[in-house]
């Protein structure tokens, strides 16, 4: 098989269909980035689920007069759900936190926003039993059992609340991923297009081609690389918009998010841990379509 | 060498047959001319040479290769063993003549010192020598289908099928093509020619196959065009 010959043939074949060319480019290009997308926020997610996993608490909040007058939790019903919590099976530590304490974490945790400080009041923060557990997922066992008794405002579920904000995330990395689908198929299509429009503009040399004994691959070859290097094209230009989204819009809109630490930020390295399925995606579904419309539309 | 046992050939979209029935044979190095009217099945026969299509019944067989049952892995195989000329000669307008030949051997994968060898050779054997680097639009009639000549010969082929190819052509010019084929024939291909030429059968006197209505009506070892005509 020679080289120089698929080769030449093959930028022939890109430079005769600019237009579609560029269009089947920028098509991939979008779906493949779009992809991207979606696989970021899944590495996201898995980052936050390690981050968060042994930090989890449970918070149970204490009543405004017990936050007000037991700042030793000596007194009950302070002492009395204190031992309660401590016999609860599957509790690991129970850390008492009184009014001040937790304002004072308050203001650590938001020292980057001052406007939210200026407004915050120790009255308004209660005292609360930091409770971590053996066994994250039993948080609906520290609610249902302490949920209302005397002294207790209320129990948060710092699981919960993440449960719903990775809901959230996953319902974004859904849109983007079905939103990438929809643009693949579209750049299948022009795939197919292409190659046909391609096979019909070449269609006197094909014709020598079969004519001569030329093999079905070496026929084919050319057609098949096109479609190929198209794709990968795309590939690259959506891992470079990936890179300049990020560098230009996504930094800046989360920069708060990440600073704080509520999200970890996703770096170039994640980028470059994705990119490779993206080549992959493009080289298959180019060659597989290109392959098909061939033996569907082109007689070879 | 060439060998069709009762091949019959329905296309789909109409009732009489294309061939019907047809059982000729043909020797390697012979010269057979495939005449008949318009219809008659001589393009069908020559498609079923090449397997351009299969026959409806019956077997083909070209040198060692059983035609009508081949897997299609091996076609190109066959084809590269059978050279093709066309009475529109089907060169390729943007490549030289040199470059039309060398096609047919890239194509087939043959290796570039090759090429380079045997392409001079070719087109000096078609009297075409000095004008390797024109394009086809600066060539005559005559001359294209010398390269079209020298593109089916190059890979020195079993058989050469020439389908009209005097059919664009003069008189002259295509005198001059026909003593090109007889040089070929006399290397030892066999070529098969389909024609309407009275003047170029009468005057060859070789074997006639003559085809109507799908079926052989003739086949004289030194024919003339007409049955008494």
């Amino acid at each position: 098989m020679r080289t120089s010959f698929v080769f030449s043939e093959v930028v022939t074949g890109l430079r005769r269909n600019v237009t579609m060319t560029i269009a089947m480019i920028l098509t991939t290009a979008i779906s493949l980035g779009l992809l991207g997308g979606g696989l970021l926020v899944v590495r996201m997610v898995d980052k936050m689920q390690a981050n968060y996993a042994g930090k989890l608490e449970v918070s149970v909040l204490l009543t405004n007069d017990v936050s007000a007058n037991d700042k030793d939790c000596t007194q009950q019903p302070c002492a009395g759900l204190r031992s309660q919590l401590e016999q609860t099976s599957g509790v690991e530590t129970v850390v008492f936190q009184n009014r001040d304490e937790g304002f004072e974490r308050f203001k650590r945790i938001f020292e980057a926003q001052p406007e939210l400080l200026k407004l915050a009041r120790p009255e308004a923060i209660p005292a609360t039993f930091r409770i971590k557990l053996t066994d994250p997922d039993r948080t609906d066992v520290i609610k249902k059992a302490f949920d209302g008794k005397p002294g207790v405002k209320g129990v948060d579920d710092q699981g919960k609340f993440l449960e719903r904000f990775f809901e959230g995330l996953n319902g974004l990395r859904d849109v983007a991923l079905i939103l990438a689908l929809i643009q693949a198929f579209a750049a299948l299509l022009l795939i197919s297009n292409t190659i046909q429009v391609s096979a019909f503009t070449r269609r006197v040399e094909v014709g020598i081609m079969r004519l001569v004994g030329a093999t079905r691959w070496y026929t084919q070859l050319p057609f098949l690389i096109e479609a190929v290097v198209a794709g990968i094209i795309g590939a690259v230009s959506a891992v470079a918009g990936l890179v300049l989204f990020k560098a230009f819009f996504l930094d800046r809109i989360t920069r708060n998010l990440t600073e704080s630490g509520i999200i970890p930020p996703i770096g170039y390295l994640d980028i470059l841990i994705v990119s490779p399925w993206l080549f992959l995606v493009a080289i298959v579904i180019s060659a597989t379509t290109g392959y098909v419309t061939l033996r569907l539309y082109v007689r070879l | 060498m060439i060998r069709l046992e009762h091949v019959s050939k329905v296309y789909k979209t109409s009732t009489r047959p294309a061939l019907d029935d047809v059982s000729v044979e043909m020797e390697k190095g012979e010269f057979v001319f495939l005449i008949g009217p318009s219809g008659s099945g001589k393009s069908t026969f020559l498609r079923l040479l090449l397997r351009e299509e299969v026959p409806t019944r019956g077997r083909v067989y070209v040198s060692n290769f059983d035609v009508a049952k081949m897997s299609r892995r091996r076609v190109p195989r066959l084809r590269q063993s059978i050279g093709c000329v066309f009475q529109d000669f089907r060169l390729l307008p943007t490549k030289t003549v040199a470059e039309n030949v060398a096609f047919a051997l890239e194509v087939i994968g043959k290796p570039r010192n090759t090429i380079v060898k045997v392409v001079p050779e070719v087109l000096q054997l078609v009297g075409l020598d000095g004008k390797e680097d024109r394009f086809p639009t600066e060539l005559s009639g005559g001359e294209q289908q010398r390269v079209a000549i020298a593109r089916a010969f190059v890979n020195r082929p079993l058989v050469l099928i020439a389908d009209e190819p005097t059919g664009n052509l003069d008189p002259d010019t295509s005198q001059d093509i026909m003593l090109l084929l007889e040089r070929i024939n006399r290397t030892g291909t066999t070529v098969i020619m389909a024609t309407h030429d009275h003047g170029i059968v009468d005057s060859m006197r070789r074997r006639v196959v003559e085809l109507a209505y799908g079926k052989v009506v003739r086949d004289d070892a030194r024919g003339v065009y007409g049955v008494g005509r």
